[in-house]
């Protein structure tokens, strides 16, 4: 247990009156206050500081800040995408005109279809959409 | 709790539910974060950037626990941020952190918003949680990060420099 010194002591009744608990006994606090005036006229003070903010409350802030955040989490999500699904993007557009390259095969029209789907494919997991404008384009003067 | 159901939905990647958590909590926000830097500019992307973290973190976020106390660490860490980006070179506004409708007279409401605006940001924080806010010493324990018995000898030697800066203003 600490010291049972002024500060201690102006500590542990403030902390009382908020309902916590402090390592010293309600007597121990109260004699101490009751035999120092300078504690006694401190804690004085101090409950009627605190008895004057608690009636105070909080000025409400005005602001939507919504559109802003939207658009930022917008963006972030943009440039959170990265390089790598292109990249596999482009992998697998290699990987597909090697084996276009293989002589003596026909794999039919469906194998034609591969870079497509795989574009396609790329566009949804990034959930963008190709055709989209950009309406935040300036013109040159 | 209705967050939570909210919540999960931005886990799954529904940015368009994130506009609930901000509308709901943009108000709060900001008046904790002018609380701290005393600049409504300020304060305002302090409270933007917050956002911008939260819904980039938020699928690392335990949703049975409440929203807003882990959002204010993050609006904490912002702010702190700024000022430490501030330095000294602090240009504070005379922005009114405590609302009119106290039934105080006028000018012991001044003395007491001058009193608060004179202590140093981490003072004006707790007394401003615990007073305006009314949190618990539990709950100060959450929203600053630090353990409960901290919270009682940062809350008192708050009160004692708020004493300080009112003997005599207020009778």
């Amino acid at each position: 247990m600490n010291e049972l010194s002024c500060e201690n002591v102006l500590m542990a009744s403030m902390a009382s009156a908020d309902g916590i608990a402090s390592e010293y006994t309600g007597e121990q606090i109260d004699m101490h206050v009751g035999q120092c005036e300078n504690c006694c006229r401190e804690l004085a003070q101090m409950q009627n500081v605190d008895h004057l903010f608690k009636r105070q409350t909080r000025m409400e802030q005005a602001g939507d800040l919504w559109s802003v955040i939207d658009k930022r989490i917008g963006d972030s999500t943009a440039s959170q995408i990265g390089w790598r699904p292109f990249a596999l993007l482009a992998t697998l557009l290699a990987a597909y005109k090697l084996l276009e390259l293989l002589p003596a095969r026909d794999p039919g029209f469906s194998f034609k279809l591969v870079p497509l789907v795989l574009v396609i494919a790329l566009f949804a997991l990034i959930k963008e959409n190709p055709f989209k404008i950009n309406t935040g384009l300036i013109l040159e003067k | 709790m209705i967050d939570s159901a909210v919540i999960e939905k931005c886990q799954n990647g529904d940015s368009e539910s994130f506009r609930y958590l901000v509308e709901g909590y943009q108000k709060q926000a900001a008046g904790h974060a002018i609380a701290i830097l005393r600049d409504r500019e300020d304060a305002s992307d302090a409270v933007q950037d917050a956002f911008v973290d939260a819904y980039r973190s938020i699928k690392k976020f335990d949703n049975t626990r409440p929203f807003y106390p882990w959002f204010y660490v993050l609006l904490r860490n912002r702010c702190y941020k700024i000022t430490s980006k501030r330095g000294d070179a602090e240009n504070v506004e005379d922005i009114e952190i405590l609302a009119p409708q106290s039934g105080l007279p006028g000018e012991e409401r001044y003395a007491l918003e001058r009193a608060l605006h004179s202590l140093s940001r981490k003072d004006r924080e707790i007394i401003t949680l615990k007073y305006l806010d009314g949190l618990s010493y539990q709950e100060l324990a959450d929203y600053l990060q630090i353990p409960k018995g901290t919270v009682m000898s940062r809350l008192f030697y708050a009160r004692w420099q708020l004493r300080s800066k009112l003997s005599g203003n207020v009778g």
